[in-house]
């Protein structure tokens, strides 16, 4: 049984082998050369990385509240509404995804501006006398993240909430259940994993995120991808790039496990 | 290896026939590398991509019949990701002053063969035996026109520094080249005196300017994104992209007094495959009438220094080549040694608050 199991995934693990596993063990063995542990002490050691670092993860953090905020609702009207919709909404989430990063960051940049459209329409109308700074800060840079991302989140929320037997809320409606209570009795635990799956690969995708923060940060917002980027290119120290990539991984991975945890005794009760 | 001995004997077997026919010239005795079937470029793309098509692929193409394919963008990691693994795609790179510097020291370029590029026209600093000096850019002040009118524009520095006489939201580039020098500058450090850098002074002085800067921009084209949009009314940015948006009619003005004057540069990693037909193309960007040509499309003129004699007067105006006296070189050679150090520094004091 395991073997035939096995066999065709083969392909997809030698894959994953070549061009996975074994850049990232050569990058590791990288991050070690002449065998001293110096660009770990500088990575874990200094003020300016581990602020950095710290800074990466309250984005990601922050990114993935607000796509889980903003991708359940949507992801649950799109498993549940008619066809039409739901085909409707697919396009306006999968649409964007199709389109450069970059030109979705210069498009940010044009609505949020200082004359921006945004800004012009408020302070048109008379709502507001002065622009409100949504952009070079890290009001931009959270905006723009969670619209690139917010599909990620979106997608396994939908096809958990499509799982979901439409029986069982109907039953437990028609004993008197209040709508809250159907959410958080039958299809909070029931999308447990969809929303795990969602806000993993956002917060993953976040800590690396790299042309977003600089454009609408205003460079204000430093995150660790910028750092490794600059010892790779511009400083051609590529231990020290290894090490911060490794800290990085490490932390990823602690983060998963913890979630991961977290989960599984959320569905266990 | 297989290729390189097909296109040789191919070539040989060429020559050979060309000779029986008794067609062949004294030209064809000088044993010329054999021509590969393109020669692979790569530079930073965009606009000068175009420009660079128009002003010395298409001539080289003609002239030599090898086709130019183009690869973008700069990459000094991935050069070296290039050389060290043995596999060079590129035959020729576009390269940053200071990169070019170290990856010559690093052993990762060929040398040129100056029997192939003349450079007797280029001025001194442009001699280095591994880096084609192509073309020449400044960072200077643009500003729009329509808020500071008349000529009221920031002259200099300490100018830009004087936030009560020159009001307005500014931006400068995220990264300590030129702005450490424009700092020193503004704190009465001589033009001819940057080297080497005081870092305290240059930061000292930075932090009066830091709650000022709206934005820190990090790539070419937001200066002149940033004017154009209003978003702020004075910025730091490169000649070239200003020189774009005022020719296509924007509110926006160069102060050049006090620039940052810096090389464009090409060179040939070690182990291209095809190293003489680079040094052949490095010899396209040398004539001068071409170089002529790049600029009036970018605002880059080169360092041959007779090319400025087949520009369009009207063009001249908007080339750095016109103001190199009130203007200083930024130093590769400093940079190439304190480059990692000023960065670190740089990153610091841009996560300090205030």
């Amino acid at each position: 049984m395991k073997s035939r199991g096995f066999l065709p995934a083969l392909p997809a693990l030698i894959l994953l082998f070549v061009f996975f596993l074994f850049p990232v063990v050569r990058m590791l063995g990288f991050s070690v050369e002449g065998g001293t542990f110096d660009w770990y002490a500088k990575a874990l050691g200094e003020e300016l990385y581990l602020r950095v670092f710290w800074n990466t993860f309250e984005i990601a953090l922050l990114v993935t509240f607000f796509c889980l905020l903003l991708g359940y609702p949507l992801g649950f009207l799109m498993a549940t509404t008619t066809p039409f919709w739901a085909t409707a909404g697919f396009i306006f989430v999968l649409l964007p995804l199709w389109t450069s990063v970059l030109v979705r960051t210069y498009a940010w940049m044009v609505l949020l501006g200082r004359n921006g459209v945004f800004n012009r329409t408020l302070i048109e109308s008379g709502i507001i006398a002065d622009p409100i700074p949504l952009l070079h800060n890290f009001t931009g840079v959270l905006i723009g993240m969670v619209h690139v991302l917010l599909p990620y989140m979106v997608l396994p929320i939908y096809s958990a909430v499509r799982k979901v037997d439409p029986a069982i809320p109907a039953a437990a409606a028609g004993l008197g259940a209040s709508s809250f209570a159907i959410f958080r009795r039958i299809y909070l635990p029931l999308t447990l994993n969809g929303i795990f799956a969602g806000s993993v690969l956002v917060f993953v995708l976040s800590l690396g995120f790299f042309i977003t923060p600089a454009l609408l940060g205003g460079g204000r917002v430093m995150m660790i991808a910028v750092l490794i980027e600059q010892q790779v290119r511009e400083a051609l120290n590529w231990p020290f790039a290894a090490a911060l990539s490794a800290v990085l991984l490490v932390f990823t991975f602690a983060v998963y496990a913890l979630a991961q945890r977290l989960t599984r005794t959320e569905t266990a009760r | 290896m297989n290729i390189k001995h097909l296109h040789r004997r191919h070539a040989l077997s060429l020559l050979g026939g060309a000779a029986a026919v008794g067609a062949a010239g004294p030209a064809f005795a000088q044993a010329e590398p054999a021509k590969p079937a393109q020669l692979v470029v790569n530079h930073s793309g965009g606009s000068m991509g175009s420009a660079m098509r128009k002003a010395f692929f298409i001539g080289f193409e003609k002239k030599y019949g090898i086709k130019v394919v183009e690869t973008s963008p700069v990459d000094f990691g991935k050069l070296r990701a290039m050389v060290d693994s043995g596999n060079v795609e590129w035959d020729l790179t576009e390269i940053g002053g200071q990169d070019a510097i170290r990856a010559g020291k690093a052993n990762l370029l060929e040398k040129i063969d100056l029997k192939v590029v003349d450079r007797s026209k280029y001025p001194a600093t442009a001699q280095n035996p591994y880096v084609f000096a192509s073309s020449v850019y400044t960072t200077i002040i643009g500003y729009r026109n329509d808020v500071f009118k008349n000529g009221s524009q920031p002259k200099s520095w300490a100018d830009w520094w004087d936030v009560k006489k020159f009001p307005g939201a500014r931006s400068m580039r995220n990264h300590p080249t030129d702005n450490l020098e424009f700092a020193l500058i503004a704190d009465g450090v001589p033009k001819d005196k940057l080297y080497p850098i005081d870092f305290d002074r240059a930061f000292k002085k930075l932090d009066q300017i830091k709650p000022h800067i709206t934005v820190w921009w990090s790539t070419g084209q937001q200066p002149a994104q940033l004017l154009l949009d209003k978003e702020v009314v004075l910025a730091t940015g490169w000649n070239g992209r200003f020189y774009d948006i005022i020719k296509k009619g924007a509110p926006v003005a160069i102060e050049w007094n006090e620039g940052a004057l810096k090389q464009g540069s090409f060179a040939i990693p070690r182990g291209a495959k095809s190293p003489y037909w680079a040094n052949k193309m490095l010899a396209e960007l040398a004539v001068p009438q071409q170089q002529a040509v790049y600029a009036s499309e970018l605002g880059y003129p080169g360092l041959n220094l007779e090319s400025l004699n087949f520009v369009d007067p009207k063009v001249k105006p908007f080339l750095p080549t016109a103001y190199l006296d009130q203007q200083f070189w930024i130093s590769d050679e400093w940079y190439a040694e304190n480059g990692t150090k000023a960065a670190e520094l740089w990153n610091a004091w841009m996560l300090k608050k205030g």
